[in-house]
């Protein structure tokens, strides 16, 4: 079996891939060898098949740029706020 | 006579530190020289919004740290981000190659890329950003706007509420983060359809209530197509929106000519008629 990663890295700098109908794809990446979690995700469009295989690290995507309350002079973090204490992303939660 | 030294007073190696942009979708955006500053790290930190496309990161480098631990509900952002300063910062300090690798463009609606230059570069350290491709690019090409055409407003949409702005409804209007608008806390990573209502009120002041909004969130696995949502303003509220997904008003009025302007400068022409001719 061909490793994900590897694929989806191949599409994504592939002009003819990048932009090939879903049947295209789905034909190209079972020539492939793709996982089956591969080819699903490539012919529903839907990428979170791919969970099945890899995984799910949910990802936050925010990074604030301004609001009343976030000003520079705000206080240090709290020693309690240390990474250690920090628990792991649950891989559970869905990702927004 | 005394021979100099051979290496410079301090030669224990400067830190330094490259904040560069991932792009947004794996495979196609991230740049060579942005490849070049994660290879060539010490140490590598990531702030992106996709697991799969961190997957891929890591194997570019065998020590890749993930920021997103360190986001928690409940948990102001803004001490997330100072936190994601100081550790790389620390690792700067400590003499090493750093890299902050952050979806998109790392310097666009985003605090920690260019507080970590600026606080490095105060230190004495090389620091530089690197541009990447952003959401807002692949919102131009995905929905054929050019923001040159009638002019293009950003905002965070939480902006927009909190402080006096003026919008121009001759131009197109970009809202980032509208799945957390009205959020002062800084501790969610959500707001529902009432604070979304409040940001529908305010556009109402200068949009009809009909007025086609556009719903975008750009593919971040070359398997993905964009996402394109068209609704109306008013149903804004009540629509499920992702924190990745980015809003679009496109213009609700026709440019203004400036016919004062205008005559000022045919003016001007006529004189410089009159001079080429004298
Ligand atoms: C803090 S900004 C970071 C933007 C990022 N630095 C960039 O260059 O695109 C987060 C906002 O970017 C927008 N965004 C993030 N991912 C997106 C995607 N896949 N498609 C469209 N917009 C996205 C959303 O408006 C989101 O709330």
């Amino acid at each position: 079996m061909s490793d994900t990663i590897d694929l989806l890295e191949a599409i994504g700098r592939d002009a003819s891939l990048r932009h090939a109908s879903t049947e295209e794809l789905t034909n190209m990446l079972e020539q492939a060898q793709a996982s089956k979690a591969l080819t699903s995700a490539a012919a529903h469009g839907d990428s979170s098949l791919l969970f099945a295989e890899l995984g799910h690290i949910p990802m936050q995507a925010p990074q604030i740029t301004q609001s009343p309350c976030h000003e520079e002079e705000e206080p240090a973090p709290d020693a309690d706020d240390e990474p250690d204490n920090l628990p792991a992303p649950d891989p559970g939660k869905s990702s927004i | 006579m005394k021979t100099p030294p051979l290496l410079p007073p301090n030669d224990a190696r400067r830190g330094n530190l490259a904040c560069v942009g991932m792009g947004m979708t794996l495979g196609s955006h991230l740049t060579p020289l942005a490849r070049s500053h994660i290879e060539q790290a010490d140490v590598v930190f990531a702030a992106l919004s996709d697991g799969i496309v961190q997957m891929w990161l890591q194997r570019m480098h065998a020590d890749v740290r993930s920021l997103q631990p360190y986001y928690q509900v409940g948990k102001s952002r803004m001490q997330t981000y100072r936190q994601w300063v100081d550790l790389m910062m620390t690792e700067v300090r400590a003499g090493k190659r750093v890299c902050g690798v952050f979806y998109g463009h790392p310097g666009i609606f985003a605090w920690s890329p260019h507080k970590a230059i600026e606080v490095a570069r105060a230190e004495g350290f090389e620091a530089h950003m690197e541009p990447g491709i952003s959401a807002e690019d692949c919102l131009y090409a995905d929905l054929g706007i050019d923001p040159g055409r009638f002019g293009c407003q950003h905002f965070e949409a939480s902006q927009l509420l909190f402080y006096q702005r003026r919008i121009d409804p001759t131009g197109y209007l970009v809202l980032w983060q509208v799945g957390l608008v009205g959020d002062r806390s800084l501790t969610r990573f959500e707001t529902g359809p009432a604070y979304r209502q409040v940001l529908v009120d305010l556009l109402s002041h200068d949009y009809p209530l009909d007025h086609e909004v556009i719903i975008y969130r750009g593919a971040t696995l070359p398997i993905e197509k964009p996402r394109i949502r068209r609704v109306a303003l008013r149903d804004l509220p009540d629509i499920p929106l992702t924190t990745e997904e980015t809003v679009v008003l496109p213009p609700a009025e026709a440019l203004k000519p400036n016919l004062a302007i205008q005559e000022r400068l045919k003016a001007l022409d006529k004189l410089d008629k009159a001079d080429a001719f004298a």
